[in-house]
């Protein structure tokens, strides 16, 4: 297994695009080039007429929207008739030097570590709970998984009617008489905004960690925590010291599912906040910032520089990710194709 | 209303780029142009969704096409928020792809359009008739270089929309004409437990849209044009219109949260407020009427809705009566068959589909002739108001296209969400162009 070792992203993706070719599959194509045979006439048909129709949507839709966003990128373009004025680097300079996008990749970098943070132990912890059996199970799973099935619209529109602060939240908790009347600013107030985010991301999306984390459960052989109760090991001990350890490739699955979800959120913050209050909040993100300083101000090409340096920083993170935190995890997984 | 737009410089490391989507740009030059009589179909592209908005659409395409037995015309009901996005992605394809009718907001976006050579010049397909009932003013707004662009079929001026009933329960016997009134109103509204003044925050142009207001009262007509040209805000007129918003903010005239206040959106919007007796007033276009009419709670007309027009502000360069507003209008694409398509938009103004446009959308006809028939008090006190005033100026963020009213919309939000400063404002619209 030492040649897997040597699994960058990049090779990896080489050895996609080799199996898409219909070349035999190999672990180190390097070493095996030489031996390889050739496919027969029929596996290349039936290669292409199956990936074909795939790699003609990515290419379209995908790729091709990428390229377009960074050519434009490069103009001063209002979307009508063709982009002429050419720019160069301008717009990427205004952005960098923008103190509302620096603001925004600071609320997307705070809600990417906030959300492991939050969402990470109740995860677990949850997980955990609903993996042994007991009454009323279902019901707590129901609960747990619903919010994750609504759409972000639904959800968002129904939070937004809610939280106001003459809404239905603040309306309950003064009927409540614990707190007097309650008048919290949920939404404006930028101390508590992020945390009001906070609390919906982690209502929103805990269901869909669970359900991860669950189905990674279910891969862990019941006979090493039966080992473990034999020897002594208590509840806590085995969760600390089995379970946990063995559940690490998918809690790093699911925070690498967490990240890029976090640094790409757009539809909750646009809908409960809308793009111009959530700068003031304290909830823009760079999806916003673009949605607001490109299609809202019509300033198409600006957009679309946001557009490539969020694709950017995404890009960054998520190699970066896989390859310092996914490698051990990746190892046979994405190798070992044939 | 000539609106003044950047150069277009053509950068020689474009050429090559540009030359790929030149291609489609010559599209709009092609002669497209179907006989005279031969069957002609067109597509009409509006935002009327609600219910008499839309029949009015179909009867008068019905009775049009009665009149035409070789034209049809076949509408589509595009959401208002979509519309522009889609109608942009439309013009951009061209022949066969863009609507040959379709709403046209004016302003930045409709010189935008000409420059693309995206719209038919219909200066000169303007009827008699036409000529003879929509006024040489109402044209201005549609107009680019002098040239008419699109036909207005409306008249939106802006100004108070107000509660007959909750006033007089505050004991306030007629609406206030100066900001010093306005401000002893409001401290009456808020004895009786109402909020005076509801805005649509979260939506950020109705709160841009009091600071437009005053800089209206604070700016002279000559300032206000001359932006339209530089698009900086270096006229003192500009910070003071700031300080007047920021020291009217200071005496808490909104409702509470109304950052987080939409405008038009459901029972807890700014409209959902005045319609349901929760604010007493709202400052906003003359579409409101139909708005907060469709948000009370019998979906009827509020009975007791008021007009008054923005108040005076001591010692502004503006004339006291000065109003702000715009109009819809509707525009034949550069690909639209004619003369089909500019017949059809002589037909939206003539009298009687005039009378039928009030009625169906509650507001003001572009028509002067229809305009007798207009009998709600409200729109009758705008009519007035408006034809007391030595001048209206068209809605700034439209006046002064999208890249400046975006950047008003933000920093404006900023100032009233405390983060801000007058400053703020004018250094965003003078850096907006940074971005585009």
């Amino acid at each position: 297994m030492s040649e897997s070792q040597v699994s960058t992203t990049a090779e990896s993706l080489d050895r996609v695009s080799d199996a898409g070719d219909g070349r035999a599959t190999s672990p180190s194509p390097a070493r095996r080039r030489p031996r390889r045979r050739k496919a027969s006439w029929r596996e290349r048909v039936e290669i292409s007429l199956l990936s074909g129709p795939a790699i003609i949507i990515f290419l379209t839709f995908v790729i091709l929207p990428v390229g377009m966003a960074a050519y434009y990128g490069f103009f001063d373009w209002h979307g009508y008739g063709p982009a002429t004025d050419f720019v160069g680097l301008r717009n990427y300079k205004v952005i960098l030097s923008d103190p509302e996008f620096r603001a925004a990749v600071r609320h997307n970098a705070e809600i990417v570590v906030l959300s492991l943070l939050i969402q990470g132990p109740i995860a677990v912890l949850l997980a955990l709970l609903l993996n042994r059996k007991m009454r009323g199970r279902s019901l707590i799973r129901v609960l747990v998984f619903a919010p994750w099935v609504v759409s972000e619209v639904i959800a968002g529109t129904g939070w937004s009617l809610m939280l106001p602060v003459q809404g239905a939240v603040n309306a309950l908790l003064t009927k409540m008489q614990i707190f007097g009347e309650v008048k919290i600013d949920w939404l404006g107030n930028p101390d508590l905004a992020l945390w009001t985010l906070m609390g919906i991301l982690t209502w929103k999306y805990i269901g869909f960690a669970v359900i991860l984390l669950m189905a990674g459960l279910q891969n862990i052989p019941e006979e090493l925590s039966e080992a473990a109760g034999v020897d002594g090991a208590s509840y806590w001990q085995i969760q600390r010291h089995i379970t946990l350890p063995l559940l690490g490739p998918t809690i790093r699955i699911w925070a690498f599912l967490s990240i890029i979800g976090a640094l790409q959120l757009f539809d909750l913050v646009y809908i409960i906040w809308g793009q111009y209050v959530a700068g003031v909040a304290g909830t823009s993100t760079m999806a916003t910032y673009m949605v607001l300083n490109g299609r809202n101000a019509g300033n198409y090409g600006y957009g679309n520089a946001v557009a490539v340096v969020i694709f950017l920083i995404s890009l960054i993170v998520a190699l970066g990710y896989q390859r310092f935190v996914l490698r051990r995890d990746m190892v046979g997984a994405l190798t070992e194709g044939a | 209303m000539s609106v003044n737009h950047r150069n277009v410089r053509r950068a020689a490391v474009a050429a090559l780029g540009a030359g790929v989507l030149l291609s489609t740009a010559a599209c709009g030059s092609s002669s497209s142009n179907s006989s005279a009589n031969g069957p002609v179909t067109m597509t009409l592209w509006t935002n009327a969704t609600t219910g008499p908005g839309t029949t009015f659409f179909k009867d008068t395409i019905q009775s049009f096409e009665k009149a035409n037995p070789n034209v049809t015309i076949k509408m589509q009901v595009v959401q208002n928020e979509d519309l522009d996005g889609k109608l942009q992605t439309a013009l951009q394809a061209g022949q066969g792809t863009a609507p040959d009718i379709f709403l046209q907001r004016g302003g930045g976006k409709e010189a935008a359009m000409v420059q693309a050579g995206q719209l038919a010049d219909i200066s000169d397909s303007l009827s008699a008739e036409t000529k003879a009932n929509v006024s040489p003013g109402s044209f201005a707004q549609a107009q680019v270089d002098g040239k008419t662009y699109a036909m207005p079929v409306d008249l939106l001026p802006g100004g108070f929309w107000y509660s007959k009933d909750l006033f007089k329960q505050a004991g306030i016997a007629k609406p206030p004409t100066t900001l010093a009134e306005l401000e002893a109103d409001n401290t009456k509204l808020k004895g009786i437990g109402v909020s005076p003044i509801a805005v649509g925050g979260k939506d950020a142009w109705p709160a841009a849209h009091w600071y437009y207001w005053f800089a209206l009262r604070e700016c002279s007509q000559q300032t206000l044009d001359a932006t339209a040209q530089s698009l900086k805000f270096d006229d003192p007129c500009w910070t003071k219109a700031g300080n007047d918003l920021l020291a009217f903010e200071k005496t808490s005239p909104f409702q509470p949260g109304f950052l987080n206040t939409s405008a038009q959106q459901g029972a807890g919007s700014s409209a959902g407020l005045v319609a349901n007796h929760k604010a007493a007033m709202e400052l906003m276009g003359a579409w409101d009427p139909g708005v907060i009419g469709s948000l009370t709670p019998n979906k009827k007309p509020l009975p007791d809705l008021g007009f008054f027009p923005m108040v005076q502000v001591p010692g502004g360069q503006g004339d006291p009566q000065a109003i702000m507003g715009g109009s819809d209008g509707y525009s034949c694409s550069a690909w639209a068959p004619q003369p089909a398509c500019s017949d059809f938009l002589n037909y939206l103004v003539t009298t009687p589909v005039q009378e039928n446009y009030y009625k169906a959308f509650d507001v003001v006809p572009v028509n002067k002739a229809a305009q007798a028939v207009v009998k709600e008090p409200y729109l009758r006190d705008l009519m007035k108001a408006t034809n007391k005033a030595p001048y209206v100026s068209t809605w700034l963020d439209t006046l002064y296209g999208l890249n400046v009213g975006n950047a008003l919309n933000t920093s404006v939000v900023n100032l009233l969400a405390g983060k801000g400063s007058v400053q703020g404002i004018i250094d965003a619209v003078n850096n907006a162009s940074a971005k585009g």
